[in-house]
């Protein structure tokens, strides 16, 4: 048993899950403590002890099954060999008609004999089991599986052979008893086919080679991101946000240079009967409030989803953020990032919005702002837009970004087009940017965290 | 009352006897954080029940609850321990005459100091330690429950000194020494996922997610916790809040205010959820105005709605 829990820890790791070497020792630990005969109460011991964030728990509970279900091979019950000699060759002339390898696995059903490994490794090679690595090829692996054993096959002339048995002679109830026999027997061979390709991927996930060229994707522009670099992005922004965080709170320590606060220093010199030996000052660090507000657009969406995902992960160093996302409409997209992941957050929102054809209208979308959620900006806000501009030719509202910009502290751009393509085709950028504070271009994860960083230091 | 919990069912009874309902994962949970000594990291959104649990728990067990509510800026001094030097300086005035005497007879100042030095201790014992939430805690002659409540509010370095306490039990008070938990208390934390803990401090806990309950569990806590709600009204309320909460609000409605809103339909006496109660009570629920309105409009309430079906609908 631990040696299988090790191994579903290391598929855990290989598909994104940190876990440490203690937690994989509080692991059996919890799980000796709990005990392995309630299987609910088993999955919820291991997963209390290795999970320790909410992104987690959804991968955990699609792999625990792949490894826990199914745990003992399948015993099965032989009815073949209760059956009577006269009985027996009845039921080996039934099996006469179909070809001879359907004929051999049907009596390997009967007899109720699982696979061995040996037997699993050669199917598994068969289908090609091992050059695939991701869990979600997990069912037509195990259709191919399947078809090489001739499962399929089996469930479609069960019918044929019962006619043949009954007509041969063989009591009804005997025939019942066979059929029963040979889908348990399916059954359980499907669950070993299941779990054994399930464990192979997951193994095959762990070996997979990591490419580690971080420092490279993090200065690849955002529209050269694939989803897998998206992936790996995902969990450089939470390295990302703990960096800026100590700088951060650094900079904010040595910045306290505020009113003398006569109080605490009348509480910190006691020690020294009175006597001022260490001057007391209020803390002046003001938190920012943040509104921002983020275009989703298919162009857009990967350097949107960054940015929510490591402001959501500054949120300590912030006082509030209301985010939302438009792209002919503003969504208010704060609760959904609350619930989940950015991209997941995005997503929904997406999901929200009327399908098919985006036109991308940040003018209406700032009316809805404007009707909606003008209380929001307030003179300690910083607005933030991060969009490209690019209006599809819609009246841009320049009215109403002028007067949320004049109403908040201060008001910034995140943009990824360069200098040059402001103002070209439906670009909007060089009039926004007139009235905007500061704008910054980031064409890369890099320079979005530097975009941040100044957005935090600058209060 | 117990001192121990046997298994993960009886922590079961037990907290349902403290009017907590918990689930299998949590009972399980619990059991787990006491048997491995380890403390429990509850995370989820504010109101279903964190702060909660670490009270049921001490309860069950028949344990003193002290509780450390995290915020911005809390230091060392505020959870842990801190000199009284106020006493102290007192008791030095007072004691004045007592130390002139034993030190009349010494005959240089370095004897005078030798001598001064070994009455240290004096001033520099566990009378003059003023004893904050987490050195109570370790200190206890009894088991205690400890709650750790909201540490996504606290700073970073907190964060990073409260995982010296937790992972030994013990603090160093430099004066005095090293001072070890009589007990290893039952510690919970709890965080409403406002920032990301730090990984070392999530690799010491167990780890629970308390999620808003189904209809039917938050229908089980709202009959435990208001008895005197008719259960048909009952059940339109949770519904029609469990409905609140599918929808875009600011602010989604939590457990505590679905209690809250059942008193307050008790105290009202009311009989059905039509648009008057409706609208004279939804504020307990929603504390946003922007929700408010949403919440009108989800709920599609005309003033002449006809009762409780109409505007409660099918969720």
């Amino acid at each position: 048993m631990e040696e299988r829990i090790l191994r579903f820890i290391s598929a855990l790791r290989a598909s994104g899950v940190r876990v440490s070497l203690a937690e994989s020792a509080d692991g059996l630990r919890a799980v000796r403590a709990a005990g392995v005969g309630d299987r609910n109460r088993f999955h919820v011991s291991l997963r209390a002890a290795l999970i320790k964030e909410r992104r987690g728990l959804a991968i955990f509970d699609q792999l625990f099954p792949v490894f826990f279900d199914h745990a003992a091979g399948p015993s099965l019950p032989d009815v073949a060999g209760d059956l009577s000699p006269q009985e027996a060759e009845l039921l080996a002339e039934g099996l006469r008609q179909f070809s001879e390898s359907l004929g051999r696995t049907i009596e390997r059903l009967l007899r109720g004999e699982p696979l061995s490994d040996e037997e699993l490794e050669r199917v598994g090679r068969a289908v090609g089991l091992q050059q695939v690595d991701d869990l979600r090829y997990r069912e037509w692996i195990i259709e191919r599986m399947r078809r090489a054993l001739r499962l399929r096959e089996v469930q479609e002339i069960l019918g044929e052979l019962e006619e043949t048995l009954l007509r041969l002679g063989l009591q009804d109830e005997r025939v019942k008893q066979i059929r029963a026999q040979i889908d348990a027997s399916q059954r359980a061979l499907e669950g070993q086919l299941l779990s054994y390709a399930g464990q192979q991927l997951a193994g095959n996930m762990a070996a997979r080679p990591r490419p580690n060229d971080v420092q490279a994707l993090m200065a690849r522009p955002f529209d050269r991101l694939s989803e897998a670099d998206m992936e790996r992005l995902r969990h450089e922004v939470r390295r990302l946000a703990a960096a800026l965080r100590s700088t951060v709170a650094l900079r904010q320590r040595h910045a306290r240079s505020g009113q003398l606060d006569a109080k605490a220093t009348l509480r910190a010199n006691l020690r020294y009967a009175g006597v001022p030996m260490e001057l007391r000052h209020r803390d002046r660090h003001l938190k920012p409030k943040l509104v921002v507000v983020c275009d989703v657009s298919a162009s857009m969406r990967h350097i949107s989803e960054l940015m929510l995902s490591l402001l959501h992960a500054l949120q300590d160093q912030v006082r509030t953020t209301h985010a939302f996302a438009f792209i002919d409409r503003l969504e208010y997209i704060s609760p959904d990032l609350a619930r989940g992941e950015a991209h997941q957050a995005v997503a929904q929102v997406l999901a929200r919005m009327p399908a098919g054809y985006y036109n991308t209208d940040l003018g209406s979308s700032l009316a809805d702002f404007d009707r909606r959620h003008l209380a929001l900006l307030d003179s300690r806000t910083t607005f933030i837009v991060v969009g490209d501009g690019r209006n599809n030719f819609n009246e841009p509202r320049l009215d109403l970004f002028a007067k949320f910009v004049r109403r908040s502290r201060r008001a910034l751009w995140l943009t990824p087009e360069p200098r040059p393509l402001w103002g070209t085709g439906d670009s909007d950028m060089h009039r926004y940017a007139e009235r905007c504070g500061a704008v910054f271009v980031v064409t890369n994860l890099g320079e979005l965290a530097a975009a941040v960083d100044r957005l935090l230091a600058g209060v | 009352m117990t001192q121990r919990f046997e298994s993960p069912d009886q922590v079961r009874q037990a907290l349902s006897q403290q009017t907590y309902i918990a689930g299998d994962e949590i009972a399980t949970i619990t059991y787990l954080a006491q048997e491995l000594g380890k403390p429990i990291l509850a995370e989820g959104p504010a109101g279903v029940g964190k702060t909660e649990l670490a009270k049921a728990i001490a309860g069950a067990l028949g344990r003193e609850l002290i509780r450390l509510q995290c915020y911005e800026g809390l230091d060392e001094t505020k959870a842990l321990y801190e000199w009284e030097y106020a006493k102290q300086l007192l008791y030095t005035q007072l004691l004045r005459d007592k130390v002139q005497a034993s030190l009349r007879r010494t005959k240089t100042l370095g004897e005078a100091a030798d001598r001064l030095s070994r009455e240290e201790d004096v001033f520099f014992s566990m009378r003059f330690l003023l004893q904050r939430p987490l050195l109570r805690a370790i200190l206890s002659p009894e088991p205690v429950v400890l709650l750790v409540d909201e540490i996504d509010r606290a700073d970073a370095e907190f964060e990073a000194f409260l995982l010296e306490v937790l992972s030994d039990y013990q603090v160093s008070v430099p004066e005095v020494g090293t001072l070890r938990a009589v007990h290893v208390p039952l510690v919970v934390l709890t965080s409403n996922n406002t920032r990301d803990l730090s990984e070392a401090l999530k690799r010491r806990c167990l780890y629970l997610f308390i999620d808003y309950p189904t209809l039917e569990q938050e229908l089980r806590v709202v009959r435990l916790k208001v008895p005197g709600l008719a259960e048909d009204l009952a059940r339109q309320a949770v519904e029609l809040v469990q409905r609140l909460r599918q929808g875009e609000l600011r602010k989604a409605p939590s457990i505590s205010e679905t209690l809250d809103w059942a008193r307050s339909l008790v105290v009202l006496n009311a009989r059905a959820l039509d648009a008057q109660t409706l609208e004279r009570t939804l504020t307990v629920l929603l504390k946003h105005e922007a929700d408010l309105r949403r919440a009108q409009t989800l709920l599609a309430m005309p003033r002449r709605a006809p009762a409780s079906g109409g505007a409660v609908g099918h969720a």
